[in-house]
């Protein structure tokens, strides 16, 4: 593939407009440069996964994209096994000033933490039944955590004659998730000084994975507050 | 090709393999059981290993997985059979375990501990050197030699050391055989007599920490006079022993002068039980990079690490070197670690982490952690 692209590349015409590309989005990882970059706006953004590239085969799309030029992904989009965009995404969350390699640590060490003390449970649990039923992939956990406290509906400030009213109204996909990470980073942050982030952050998965804690907590009682305020719905349209 | 290579390689690394042995006496292990792992019963481990021995990611390992295993090793084995084989008339021969950072010398060492245990030997083992020179937490205590001119005291280290001898050596403590053979006068009102039980002695430390220091003085002498008497055999297992030559130690005294380790009076006391002019023992100890300060990680070697006055020291010595995991012991160790849960995931990866982490134990056990 890398091969047929170098020649197509050459070939390529440079000033192709950019609304006649076709769009890949739907299957990719999406990543988007946040500043200006080096790359023009027809440059496409790279399928590193091989499951993404079969897929692109299979629907015979390959051909569409395979003559437009690719942006080369960054370090942490790799084909290995454990890639996991949930988690790069929780990673960048972490990431302060650009350090991203200290946050991934921090995570890493998280699912440690909850590894250790899963494990530790399903050894000294006595029958199948409950071995059965510890989830042992920290990955997994956090999956189940972020979809967890992942809130159904949000409240948006409207202004109507001159009173402020807090509207019930759908969340969008993006949003949810966003919120769900951020509620358990906050969460994690109120934390006793002698506590490390590490540990706090692995507690708050496993509450938030388990159905309760105080993420799961803010997530309904923002449900509450919405059903509270179901009677400003209409000011969404009106 | 390369896939089909790929591919076939991670399958003999899948393959079911016996990764235990219930041979858990390490003076009945012979090679067949190398490279796998034996349980060390719970009571003893903490009989032996209850004041430190064990690294503190491997004690943190044992809670995870509800048990202590530890890997029969070749080094291990082959000390094993040197130490049966050597006459104990002679000398006391001595063995330096060197290796990389993370390749499994203080489970080694631990494991030749569990063996001199069972062969009945009186055991000397300094845990970690660094945790007395080189770590200074809020309730490290010195004080002045009161005996020896210009020396300094670790009183509250010794008083735990003191415990952790007592603790391992329970069972010939109580026996009661072991008698000094010096009179020993710590104050005017108390002394020890001569004939008096060996645990008196390691009492009298423990309840007047004042002592303590002298009373490890009195107790290598002692140890040592008996040994050469035929009364005990005695294993000396010290841990980080090149932090003893390392030129400065952490230690300020209340003047604000840096201390060496010349001038504690524990490091005499270690010094003078690894000399060879006794016999009827064995001497065992590491060289370690983690014992001495970052800058000095350049080597592993133990010209290096003992330096020329430490290497002087121990002259002539038996190096022993840990290397890291051969391909078959690496084998077990992904199946003990699947059987624990600790690594999980596709086989693929089995080989991806034997590159990454170059087959070194401690670093293939800290990237499963994460997995």
């Amino acid at each position: 593939m890398a091969n047929k692209m170098k020649i197509i590349k050459k070939s390529m015409a440079w000033y192709y407009p950019n609304y006649l590309l076709p769009k890949i989005r739907g299957v990719i990882q999406c990543r988007d440069y946040a500043r200006n970059t080096t790359f023009q706006s027809y440059y496409q953004n790279p399928v590193f996964r091989k499951e993404d590239q079969a897929k692109l085969i299979e629907s015979s799309e390959l051909s569409k994209i395979a003559a437009f030029p690719v942006k080369p992904p960054a370090a942490c989009e790799t084909s290995s096994v454990y890639h996991d965009p949930i988690v790069n995404k929780v990673i960048n969350h972490i990431m302060e000033m650009g350090k991203k390699s200290l946050a991934r640590s921090l995570i890493e060490k998280a699912f440690e933490n909850i590894k250790r003390t899963q494990i530790e449970r399903y050894h000294l649990a006595s029958t199948q039944q409950e071995k059965d039923k510890i989830e042992l992939d920290p990955k997994k956990i956090l999956h189940q955590a972020i979809e967890n406290s992942k809130p159904l509906l949000q409240l948006t400030p409207i202004k109507r004659g001159g009173i402020t009213y807090q509207v019930p109204g759908p969340i969008t996909e993006n949003r949810s998730l966003f919120l769900a990470i951020k509620w358990l980073l906050e969460a994690t942050y109120e934390k006793e000084r002698t506590v490390h982030f590490p540990e706090q952050f692995a507690w708050e998965l496993l509450d938030a994975a388990s159905n309760s804690g105080k993420v799961v907590k803010r997530k309904q009682d923002l449900h509450r507050l919405c059903e509270a305020n179901r009677a400003y719905a209409h000011y969404r349209w009106q | 090709m390369l896939s089909r290579n790929w591919r076939h390689l991670c399958r003999r690394y899948s393959q079911a393999v016996t990764f235990r042995t219930n041979e858990n006496s390490p003076a009945q292990q012979n090679d067949k059981q190398v490279g796998l792992f034996y349980t060390v019963n719970p009571d003893l481990c903490k009989q032996l290993f209850s004041h430190g021995g064990f690294p503190k990611s491997f004690m943190k390992q044992t809670k995870t997985f509800t048990e202590t295993a530890i890997m029969v090793r070749q080094p291990a084995l082959d000390l094993i059979n040197c130490i049966r084989a050597s006459d104990m008339d002679q000398p006391a021969i001595r063995y330096v375990l060197y290796g990389e950072k993370g390749t499994g010398k203080s489970l080694t060492l631990a494991h030749l501990l569990h063996y001199a245990h069972e062969d009945g030997f009186l055991i000397v083992h300094v845990p970690w050197v660094s945790e007395w020179l080189r770590r200074i937490t809020r309730h490290k205590e010195m004080s002045n030699s009161q005996t020896r001119e210009g020396l300094v005291d670790l009183p509250l280290d010794a008083a735990a050391w003191l415990i952790h001898f007592k603790s391992q050596n329970q069972k010939l403590l109580k026996s009661g055989n072991l008698k000094t053979n010096k009179e020993y006068v710590w104050s005017k009102r108390e002394k020890t007599e001569v004939g008096s039980p060996l645990s008196d002695l390691v009492e009298l430390g423990i309840n007047r920490v004042k002592y303590a220091c002298d009373v490890i003085d009195a107790l290598v002498d002692e140890i040592k006079i008996l040994s050469n008497n035929k009364q005990c055999k005695t294993f000396v297992a010290i841990d980080g022993f090149n932090s003893f030559f390392y030129p400065l130690t952490r230690l300020n005294t209340p003047t604000k002068r840096k201390v060496e380790p010349d001038e504690v009076t524990l490091t005499s006391s270690f010094m003078k039980i690894t000399k060879n002019d006794w016999k009827n023992g064995v001497i065992v100890v590491t060289a370690d990079e983690l014992s001495v300060p970052e800058e000095h990680h350049e080597s592993y070697l133990p010209r290096y690490l003992l330096y020329k006055k430490g290497f002087e020291h121990l002259d002539p010595f038996v190096p022993i070197q840990i290397n890291r995991y051969s391909d078959k012991e690496f084998m077990t160790c992904v199946s003990y670690y699947r059987d624990r849960l600790w690594l999980r995931g596709p086989t693929e990866i089995e080989m991806e982490l034997k590159f990454t982490s170059a087959s070194n134990p401690y670093k293939f056990m800290e990237q499963c952690a994460p997995l």
